[in-house]
């Protein structure tokens, strides 16, 4: 687990251990208004929404006036080697060295594929990349990730957009035992609560899009997933009581034989 | 009883009988049109309730008892729009190269009896027409041809989809049925899509609608989505032109032909369009008038059962029918379209589309629209790179 106060991503510190998405946001204003309320330092955008021609169509412009710090990814690859080209142009465009590994080539349910998820990762981490790679909660794909250089890995708490939470909740738990690198679980969170929960696990920091995009007042979404956050991080930090399947009185039973 | 396909009728639409042994038993929709002519209101209501609907659901959507859930489906295909597209409608506009058509279809404005003098666009027409396009925003274009001919073949278009390729993010195709090495040529041009319409599922009526030419061949045209598939595309656009058949038939078989194709080229996807014919050069009168009502829950009902498949609709329909179906169901639309060979390049309209455009607003009058329901159109989502 991760103590400090800042998370450390790639020799960098962020106050913040919310990562937000700008996905399926309705308007590029309402989108730079829920990052805002956020707190956000760390915003991932897909190269395929950087639009240099017509700027009412661009999300990289917008964002980087924002003054956080990108992560483009590689949403729309099919393979290691269309990823490694689009973090590259993403990083001469974005000047960013972030990139965020999404290789999905399924355009069902969108699940990474874990063999060009991990060939593209050594390759780019070779190459100076901070590399992100969003993967199955795989407790040993994430320690090959983490061998090969990545600054942190991303287990799914389930498929994307879904909602459907941290469905792999047991899977991420052994991926943080093991970890020497952040864990940032991306995908599938719904609510505040279940950021909270994966804070609370010992994730270093979440990835919300979809659940703050299709909020009914996204910024107020956003503004209650970074309350969460930190409270998951804080209760983390404080040392949560364990589980025992008896009652344990406050004032115990074998007192008088002190 | 029938499902009520055209506005305000009740009677049932003439029934086509003929062999279905020319289609695959993975895509034949027999096993379902009972059920689909049958449902009863509870039928239709486990089916909109379902938590994993398939094709028995999908054909219960169908029915005439579903039209009485309309509302409901309604609300859950735009949930399901919005949880997998977002508040966002991706938009496209079409570029048509050519009106030399080697094709008979009874139904089409570009068929080679037609009077009208043909055209393709030259080299400078096309970089002008694609220029005037980019210059309008535009960064996903369909370029589209007749059926194959001398004047307009695989040459022609290949090097249409390179110039355009160098220009937009995506380049997609709607032309001639061809070969899988074909296909790969338009890749390595830099093509990304192919949309080839089954126009009907219905061999005899098929048969019948598609006078001459190479089109008049059913299970070729059958088997072209999968060989765009093969070619390495990434999409396969498919469809049937609505109101040529049984509604029934065609969109139970277009669901299954999907299905089939996802299942098999899981690294690729499908996106499904909605065209209606509507008269026509040469007077057609399609035999099962498909209603406003009808192809919305058509629509809702595709988009319960595949909620990640893009559902695309064009400007064949009206701006009223378009706007209600923004973000409900639909998440991918043309606009600013002309179906003449060219005609962005010039102002001039000529008069010899293939299908009448019913909605005619400009880019900016139609993103407005969308803006005001909250959603944001996407002109580029795509990147050259990964070609």
């Amino acid at each position: 687990m991760n103590g400090d106060l800042k998370l450390k991503l790639g020799g960098q510190e962020f106050a913040s251990r919310l990562i937000v998405g700008t996905g399926k946001f309705s308007s590029v204003e309402v989108m730079l208004e829920a990052i805002k309320a956020s707190g956000a330092e760390l915003v991932t955008v897909a190269l395929r929404r950087f639009n240099r021609e017509r700027p009412s169509d661009d999300l990289m412009a917008p964002l980087a006036r924002l003054g956080v710090t990108l992560i483009p990814n590689t949403s729309g690859a099919r393979n290691a080697e269309e990823a490694i080209r689009a973090a590259m142009l993403g990083r001469e465009l974005s000047g960013s060295s972030f990139v965020k590994v999404e290789i999905h080539p399924n355009p069902h349910h969108l699940m990474p594929d874990p063999i060009e998820t991990y060939e593209a990762s050594r390759v780019l981490a070779k190459e100076g990349f901070i590399v992100l790679p969003y993967m199955p909660a795989d407790p040993v794909l994430a320690k090959r990730l983490e061998d090969a250089g990545c600054a942190a890995v991303m287990p799914l708490g389930s498929a994307i957009g879904t909602g459907h939470g941290l469905s792999t909740a047991e899977m991420v738990k052994l991926i943080i035992a093991d970890s020497g690198i952040p864990v940032i679980v991306d995908a599938g969170i719904r609510s505040p609560s279940e950021a909270a929960a994966a804070m609370e696990m010992g994730c270093s920091a979440v990835l919300v899009n979809s659940a703050i995009a299709a909020a009914g007042i996204p910024a107020a979404m956003a503004s209650a997933f970074a309350a969460a956050v930190n409270a998951g991080y804080s209760a983390r930090q404080a040392g949560i009581m364990s589980r025992c399947d008896h009652a344990v009185a406050t004032s115990p039973l074998t007192n008088f034989l002190s | 009883m029938n499902a009520d396909y055209a506005t305000g009728g009740t009677s049932a639409p003439p029934v086509i009988r003929g062999p279905r042994e020319s289609i695959p038993a993975w895509i034949d929709p027999s096993p379902w049109l009972a059920l689909a002519r049958g449902a009863t209101l509870t039928d239709a209501r486990r089916a909109l309730d379902s938590a994993q609907p398939g094709e028995a659901e999908f054909a219960a959507l169908l029915s005439s008892a579903a039209g009485g859930l309309l509302e409901e489906m309604a609300l859950r295909a735009r949930d399901l729009t919005r949880r997998h597209f977002g508040n966002t409608v991706s938009l496209y506009v079409p570029l048509y190269l050519s009106d030399f058509c080697s094709g008979g279809c009874v139904y089409c404005g570009f068929a080679s009896d037609r009077p009208q003098s043909r055209r393709k666009l030259g080299k400078e027409e096309l970089i002008r027409e694609l220029d005037a396009l980019k210059g309008m925003g535009f960064e996903e274009i369909l370029l589209l041809t007749g059926e194959r001919t001398p004047q307009a073949g695989l040459a022609y278009l290949r090097d249409g989809v390179a110039e355009a390729a160098r220009r937009f993010a995506a380049v997609t195709v709607e032309a001639f049925p061809m070969l899988t090495e074909e296909y790969r040529a338009l890749v390595d041009a830099g093509a990304i899509g192919v949309t080839i319409y089954q126009e009907t599922y219905e061999p005899v009526q098929y048969e019948q609608l598609h006078r001459w030419g190479p089109k008049r061949d059913f299970a070729n045209r059958l088997d072209t989505p999968t060989r765009v598939l093969e070619g390495g595309m990434r999409m396969a656009g498919m469809g049937t032109l609505l109101g040529l058949s049984d509604p029934l038939v065609d969109t139970i078989s277009l669901y299954r032909h999907a299905m089939h194709l996802r299942r098999r080229y899981w690294q690729s996807g499908v996106s499904l369009s909605f065209p209606r014919v509507c008269p026509q050069e040469g007077g057609y009168v399609p035999p099962f008038p498909v209603s406003d009502r009808y192809l919305a829950q058509i629509i809702f009902a595709f988009r319960i059962c595949m909620p990640d498949v893009p559902l695309v609709l064009s400007t064949r329909e009206a701006p009223g029918f378009r706007d209600g179906m923004a973000g409900v169901g639909i998440n991918k639309m043309s606009i600013a379209s002309r179906t003449t060979v060219g005609g962005y390049g010039q102002p001039a309209e000529s008069p010899d589309g293939q299908f009448h455009v019913n909605d005619d607003r400009d880019i900016e009058t139609f993103c407005a629209m969308l803006k005001g329901k909250g959603l944001e159109p996407v002109f580029k989502n795509w990147d050259k790179v990964y070609r």
